[in-house]
């Protein structure tokens, strides 16, 4: 943010002229970070990346769908985003691994670029409450997102109604826009953690690199990480030892990969797309004795993951929370 | 020329009295007497009745030295009666005699005599010709004496009178009504069975109910004799009674059923709803409907649950005494899904038994989280939002 002349003058003391205030100086924001955000070269490279990750997965859904019904003809629309074919991924398995990268991409540098351009003392220096910065980068950032999320979504569905012809239930669209929005959510932490960087982090570089090192661990080290420690800790290298220890080990492999936030929401969103899906824990058999296959209403499956869904919520909460605060606490001026 | 010709005449005079010589050498010796076949049966002379048919068996005999085909005939059949020849089951009209038959020999032939239904009485007699050519004929009469018709009582007869079965068994007795009077006779038919029963009289061959029907003098009818038991019968043997009414006679027929015991029970809820939802380590409670569907009371019937592994299925009366028969129970069991239950559904079957009975009936039990866990969620929420709210406030007005 280069410029702020649209800032709203005449700071008034009492409170309702405050809120006014503070809505208008944040409103300003959030409007001039989008215009900016979506006029850069940067926005470009991300919605040609989307769309041709998108364009990608419905051709593989496309060619990968008929397989798919052949065994099971119920819930065809969430087939759709989690079918893939001919290898290529599907669309939820797509947006899982490159929607942090959306994420990161518009908030990696949020807040020390215009340190080190020097806007941000002159920004601070303007009638406006120095919250509203990082809020309305946070919007902006975030209402990025979310447009492209539903965009892609409604694209899928769209594409998939044209290629099949069946229409969704209610039931079946209600979980698609649930997904969608804990895609939201999921691509949000990232957002919200790349801006904690460019809060801590003096050079864009170096918030960049940690946040796609973050990235790149969770999404691919993490699991190997978990496996190395939950075989340290309960191994099962002998069948002794199998015999013992192969249920804790797994509930600790299992455990360890809900720290990642791609594993819990990959675990939420199979859960949520797929109604057969009845556990996200280990299963024993004894658990499996006179269970009969069947589908989760829609309020069952939530209530499965639900520690998921508030989780990944509050995960992000508390990053942007913990960025508000540093970047609340730091010295401006100084620079 | 002239010699030519005289040593020509007596050529041919040598010649013809050499052929009649020949001639008479060779010509066979024939006789002409008219006995050399003759055609013999059994028992000539019969007594019949109106209606009746009767089977004369023929026997020829030979004693020429040739065989010859006899021409076979019957003579003098009075006005309306019939007859046939009958060689290896069909109708012939000539036999072959061999020569020198004796009568063992004789193929197997008989004469088949039919009279009218209205043949008067009599003694009548027919004549049976047989014609084998050259003069070897021989007739056979065949004295028939038609006498009076029998005026006689007529019945009514089941082939299995006693039959047996379960409640809920249509029985079907197959009858025959005999009509021995002198003339034909509409027979109205009627039943007593018990109170509820339904009997119906069916010709044989045919699908019409009927409450009565003309039988022909001297002749039968098959009647089917269909018993339905009322719903509810009790085990136990019963007796039917059926007429059959004529303007001159009344014939009887007792038919009687047995009804043995059956046993039956069934298992189910009282709305029929097999299926209930449950949370873990909680009970749910389900009523449940047993009826006692045979004719016979139970007892010491027992209930009992196949549940998954861990799971606790109880009932507020687990024996039930006596369950009389067509009466309905309602019992409530209480089921309780294992504290690890996985969310989603579960069968579970309570079976009902004695030692003559049982039923089983399969829940479809579907294990559910509670929505409170749902609430916590979005308390949790609130909380943060409420939490990022104050540090807003905090912080927010430098």
């Amino acid at each position: 943010m280069t410029r702020t002349e649209k800032a709203d003058a005449a700071p008034a003391k009492r409170e309702p002229e405050e809120h006014k205030v503070r809505y208008h100086s944040m409103a300003a924001l959030y409007r001039k970070e989008m215009s900016d955000h979506i006029t850069s070269k940067r926005f470009i490279i991300i919605l040609i990346l989307v769309m041709v990750t998108t364009i990608a997965s419905l051709y593989g859904m496309i060619s990968g769908i008929s397989d798919a019904l052949e065994s099971s003809s119920d819930y065809i629309f969430l087939k759709m985003y989690t079918t893939g074919g001919n290898s290529i991924p599907s669309y939820v398995s797509f947006i899982a691994l490159i929607g942090p990268f959306i994420g990161l991409m518009l908030g990696f540098d949020a807040i020390n670029s215009e340190r080190n351009n020097g806007t941000l003392n002159r920004l601070v220096s303007q009638p406006i409450y120095r919250d509203s910065v990082i809020i309305g980068k946070f919007l902006a950032g975030a209402s990025l997102v979310a447009i492209m999320v539903i965009s892609t979504g409604v694209l899928i569905g769209t594409a998939g109604f044209l290629k099949i012809g069946i229409l969704p239930s209610g039931e079946e669209l209600v979980r698609v826009v649930v997904y969608l929005l804990y895609t939201i959510v999921y691509i949000c932490f990232w957002l919200a953690m790349s801006m904690l960087f460019s809060v801590v982090c003096r050079h864009s570089a170096t918030s960049a690199l940690a946040s796609i090192a973050l990235w790149i661990f969770c999404a691919i080290f993490m699991s190997l990480l978990a496996s190395i420690i939950a075989n340290a800790a309960y191994p099962v290298d002998n069948q002794y030892n199998a015999m013992f220890n192969s249920l804790k080990n797994y509930n600790c492999e299992l455990y360890l990969n809900r720290c990642s936030p791609y594993y819990l929401y990959s675990e939420a969103v199979s859960t949520i797309l797929n109604p057969s899906v009845r556990a996200v824990n280990a299963v024993t058999m004894s658990q499996m004795v006179g269970a009969i296959s069947s589908y989760l209403s829609l309020g069952q499956s939530l209530l499965l993951v639900w520690p998921h869904l508030t989780g990944l919520l509050a995960l992000t909460l508390a990053v942007f929370t913990v960025s508000y605060v540093k970047f609340m606490r730091q010295e401006i001026r100084g620079n | 020329m002239m010699e030519m010709l005289q040593v020509s005449k007596k050529k041919t005079g040598v010649f013809l009295a050499a052929a009649l010589l020949l001639w008479m050498v060779l010509m066979p010796h024939t006789v002409k007497a008219a006995g050399g076949m003759s055609m013999s049966t059994d028992y000539p002379g019969i007594t019949m009745k109106a209606g009746d048919t009767a089977t004369f068996s023929l026997y020829f005999t030979n004693s020429e030295e040739t065989g010859m085909d006899v021409t076979l005939e019957a003579e003098d059949l009075p006005e309306g009666w019939s007859g046939y020849f009958k060689g290896s089951n069909s109708e012939v009209s000539s036999v072959h005699v061999a020569a020198n038959q004796a009568r063992e020999d004789s193929p197997a032939l008989s004469y088949s005599l039919t009279l009218p239904g209205d043949a008067e009485e009599g003694t009548y007699q027919i004549n049976l010709k047989a014609d084998g050519g050259l003069g070897n004929t021989a007739t056979l009469p065949l004295t028939v004496r038609v006498a009076e018709r029998e005026s006689g009582q007529g019945n009514f007869t089941a082939e299995y009178p006693e039959q047996q079965g379960a409640s809920g068994t249509n029985f079907s007795f197959s009858t025959t009504l005999v009509n021995n009077g002198v003339d034909s006779a509409n027979y109205s038919l009627s039943a007593k069975a018990p109170e509820g029963w339904q009997v119906t009289f069916t010709p044989s061959g045919e699908s019409t109910q009927v409450a009565s029907l003309p039988v022909d003098s001297g002749s039968s009818q098959g009647i089917t004799v269909a018993v339905i038991p009322s719903e509810k019968v009790e085990k136990g043997e019963y007796t039917i009674n059926c007429t059959a009414v004529s303007a001159s006679e009344t014939l009887n027929l007792e038919l009687k059923v047995t009804i043995t015991g059956t046993y039956g029970v069934i298992l189910t809820t009282p709305t029929g709803n097999l299926s209930l939802s449950a949370y873990a380590k909680e009970e749910t409670p389900v009523t449940l409907s047993i009826q006692n569907t045979g004719n016979v009371d139970l007892e010491n019937l027992q209930l009992s649950a196949s549940a998954s592994t861990d799971w606790n299925v109880r009932f507020d009366e687990s024996t039930i005494d006596v369950l009389e028969a067509g009466a309905t129970k309602e019992i409530t069991a209480y089921v309780q899904p294992s504290e690890d239950a996985i969310i989603g559904d579960y069968v579970t079957a309570i079976i009902i038994q004695n030692d003559q009975a049982s039923s089983e009936a399969d829940f479809r039990v579907s294990v559910k989280n509670h929505t409170t866990w749902g609430v916590v969620a979005v308390a949790i929420i609130v909380v943060l939002c409420i939490g990022l709210g104050a540090i807003i406030r905090k912080y927010g007005r430098r």
